[in-house]
């Protein structure tokens, strides 16, 4: 009829394109229903939100001409919820109770629940992506992944460890370790994919963003402790006697040693580095996972992407200014609304008003934000992801058979969420 | 009814390879390709998620799946099957709704009636030792809000407040006796923490034109102690704030109307065990030999008359409006006692001697809920 190329030709096209459509009709609505209902049921239709989105994003993203399906439900989110809460209630308990009854064990007990809790945080993102690999679906073909929970967050552990103790320097090549471990576990059907993603290969936009961002403010820090003989002062900083609030200030007794110039350089270096990182993030962000897709490959099927940094730093430019815009739209609305107060704060009913509308207008804010967030955000990275991406080989891939194995429960989620170490929508996920 | 054809793709949910063939929807949808002929009944057809005009659809009962890009097709495949797209189980989104709203409106009840109520019954049966580290870390967490005022220690000023503590709390079934400690700070207020802790600040010594309404100031704490108010109000407090954010889950803001609800809870609870301290207090500056009447009179002394307005936050008050206490302690103090009153002049002199650097004792700021913690204020 109206598909003059819409007939599939006998021989496929060698390579797959990704295609998303940025203009996301529908998406708003999804949104602003979403946060609606999660008010008024005390956040409990969030899940049920988490899932239209998702719903929403994967069956938006065509990967070589057929929409992946997302399969999960809220229901299951839910349960698993449940269940984490029911396992995490009784740990929170328990460290609250040990904080109050025992002083000595209440100062360890801030790291131990620290260290405890990003373990399992790990944990719970490694069995949070197991479940949304279960819950996709391509060609009638499900994703899966398999590999331990546990394993993973050893290995994160460790890695991050390494990572502390060298400094940073170890980061992209625990990156790449992590990704290695999470793609090897990813399976499309029976299928395995395979990732040869290496420190090196990012090692050069991590140094960048190392020396531009952390290596001055590690080596005034460092300067600071070896001036100091590796015993800094707690008294170093000291409350402001002058103001009442607990400002913190230099103290003065120090104003004639080296340390105060260390302690001026660290000072200095933060302000500068702080903002550059900031900067310098969504660079990183991009060219790590432009390397890693590339790295990703299923037999003969590779992914090919050619995103640019710029595609990353784009979308939060937009969304800045969009931001921008919308807090100058509320700051008109609160100026038309303050000399109401000004004039009439006696008045009980303008006094309710005030009320509610400060209310509505709080209420508006933060669902303007978030509808901003995800209509810019969200569907620009994930656009800027899916879109450069290609599918070099295609036949490879459409050569990959079902699997019978089931699908792995919802309960895999629950943790991520009750932890919230789970983002809805994880790009490249 | 005429025939409606167009191309699609079949996918045979084994492998992924994409097959093409051509669509003929007519009381059936016939599929029909190279090595492929299926023939569905349109009842068991299930559309999936995509955006137009792509259309995708999976068999009910089975892998096999068709992809196609016409729009007109899409239309009469949506006109004539009937369950395209139902989803298994219903979403039920009302019901789903309602069923939310009873069961946060069940935890809040619980939080707002429930936890008080468990925390009274729980407060006695905390072991002695667990109620005094919970007091120390109290004690701690107070100081430090306060800005770490110093303890007050002069010598014989601390032995009449000790003489007098121990005169107060010998016919008053006390659980623990109580620690006294005095710390210099500029606002007129007294606190009672779990584990018998009470603190005095210094202001209040140098509000007090006499001993017994100090007296009177100490014996209410003491009626605290005596009712386990402090612990009841740290177990009622991390109850409904740990229910409270349940409930409230991460949704942004929610640390807001956290603090505000508990607040009002906690004020809700604290007013009747006000009045019940006032009562202890009166009954026990009598029985030392005291004017019950004096707590009276130094309440009314150290509240702002600004503060006594009723207003949009008079719930959030913790403490019942100082004429009604005042009005209240009189009636059950009675005549005054010809006595010199419970503490001797000289007494008295070195009992305001104890905080002796003047903090500022003129300015006068009785600020009341300031402190956001679970304590018994006056």
């Amino acid at each position: 009829m109206n598909q003059a190329e819409g007939v599939p030709s006998p021989a496929p096209a060698r390579a797959g394109e990704i295609a998303f459509d940025r203009r996301a009709p529908g998406l708003v609505g999804i949104v602003v229903k979403g946060f609606l209902l999660s008010l008024i049921t005390f956040s409990i239709y969030r899940f049920w939100y988490i899932t239209n989105l998702r719903r929403y994003f994967w069956s938006r993203t065509v990967v070589a001409g057929s929409p992946a399906e997302y399969l999960g439900t809220g229901k299951e989110l839910f349960l698993g919820f449940l269940v984490a809460l029911a396992i995490l209630v009784p740990i929170y308990i328990l460290l609250f109770v040990i904080g109050l009854l025992s002083p000595i064990l209440a100062t360890l007990a801030a790291p131990i629940s620290f260290i405890g809790l990003f373990v399992l945080g790990q944990y719970a993102l490694f069995r949070g992506r197991r479940y949304r690999a279960s819950r996709t679906r391509w060609r009638g073909i499900r994703l899966g992944q398999d590999g331990s929970g546990f394993a993973y967050a050893g290995l994160a552990s460790l890695w991050w460890l390494g990572t502390i103790v060298s400094l940073g320097l170890a980061f992209p090549f625990m990156r790449a370790a992590l990704e290695r471990y999470r793609i090897d576990h990813t399976l499309v059907g029976q299928s395995r994919m395979r990732s040869t993603a290496t420190g090196r290969s990012i090692l050069m936009p991590w140094m960048m963003f190392y020396i531009v961002a952390l290596l001055p403010i590690l080596a005034s820090v460092l300067a600071l402790l070896a001036a100091s003989g590796f015993d800094v002062p707690t008294d170093l900083l000291i409350q402001d006697p002058a103001s009442e609030k607990s400002k913190l200030i230099f103290n003065p007794d120090y104003a004639d040693t080296p340390l105060v110039y260390y302690a001026g350089a660290v000072g200095i270096a933060a302000s500068v580095s702080i903002p550059l990182a900031l900067l310098l993030i969504p660079y990183y962000r991009a060219r790590e996972t432009r390397t890693f897709l590339n790295a990703a490959h299923l037999g003969a099927a590779r992914l090919n992407s050619s995103l640019k940094a710029r595609q990353f730093y784009f979308p939060y430019l937009v969304y800045m200014l969009a931001l921008i815009g919308f807090i100058l739209v509320l700051g008109i609305i609160l100026a038309l609304l303050v000399p109401l107060i000004a004039t009439n704060g006696e008045n009980a009913g303008i006094h309710a008003f005030v009320i509610v509308s400060t209310v509505l207008l709080y209420l508006g804010a933060i669902l303007g934000t978030n509808v901003l967030y995800v209509r810019i955000v969200s569907v620009r990275l994930w656009h800027a992801v899916a879109t450069t991406m290609q599918i070099e080989n295609l036949p490879a891939l459409e050569a990959v058979l079902a699997s019978t194995r089931a699908p792995a429960s919802g309960l895999n989620e629950g943790l991520a969420d009750a932890l919230d170490v789970g983002g809805a929508l994880e790009i490249g996920f | 009814m005429e025939a409606i054809t167009t191309t699609g793709t079949f996918f045979d949910g084994i492998s992924a390879r994409p097959r093409p063939v051509t669509l003929r929807l007519t009381f059936r949808l016939d599929i029909v390709g190279e090595d492929v002929a299926r023939d569905w009944s349109l009842l068991d057809l299930r559309a999936a998620d995509a955006a137009a005009p792509l259309m995708r659809v999976n068999h009910a009962h089975g892998p096999e799946s068709v992809e196609f890009a016409d729009e007109a097709f899409a239309q009469a495949l949506t006109a004539r099957c009937p369950d395209l797209n139902r989803t298994e189980g219903g979403s039920g989104v009302t019901r789903l709704v309602l069923w939310s709203i009873a069961a946060g409106l069940s935890v809040l009840l619980t939080a707002i009636y429930g936890v008080p109520a468990a925390s009274g019954l729980l407060a006695p049966l905390v072991p002695q030792a667990i109620e005094a580290q919970i007091g120390r870390s109290v004690d701690g967490q107070i100081v430090t809000l306060l800005d770490d005022p110093p303890l007050c220690n002069e010598a014989a000023g601390r032995a009449v407040l000790d003489r007098l503590t121990a005169r107060l709390s010998e016919g008053m079934a006390l659980p623990v006796a109580p620690q006294v400690s005095v710390r210099r700070h500029k606002i007129a207020n007294a606190l009672a923490l779990p584990g018998g802790r009470v603190i005095l600040l210094s202001d209040i010594i140098a509000k007090a034109r006499n001993g017994d309404e100090l007296a009177g100031i100490l014996a209410h704490e003491f009626g605290h102690v005596a009712a386990r108010d402090p612990m009841r109000s740290v177990i009622t407090a991390g109850g409904t704030s740990f229910l409270l954010s349940l409930v409230l889950g991460d949704l942004t803001g929610s640390t807001v109307l956290v603090t505000v609800g508990q607040a009002a809870i906690s004020a809700g609870y604290s007013r009747d065990a006000e009045r019940a301290a006032d009562a202890y207090a009166v009954a026990a500056v009598k029985r030392a030999g005291g004017d019950g009447a004096a707590l009276a009179a130094i309440l009314e002394r150290i509240t702002d008359a600004d503060d006594e307005k009723p207003d949009g936050i008079s719930f959030l008050r913790s403490h019942p409006f100082t004429a009604e206490r005042a009005a209240r302690i009189r009636s059950l103090a009675g005549e005054k006692p010809t006595g010199s009153g419970i503490l001797s002049e000289a007494e008295w002199k070195s009992l305001q001697g104890l905080c002796p650097e003047p903090a500022k004792p003129e300015k006068t700021r009785p600020n009341d809920g300031k402190s956001p913690t679970p304590t018994e204020k006056l």
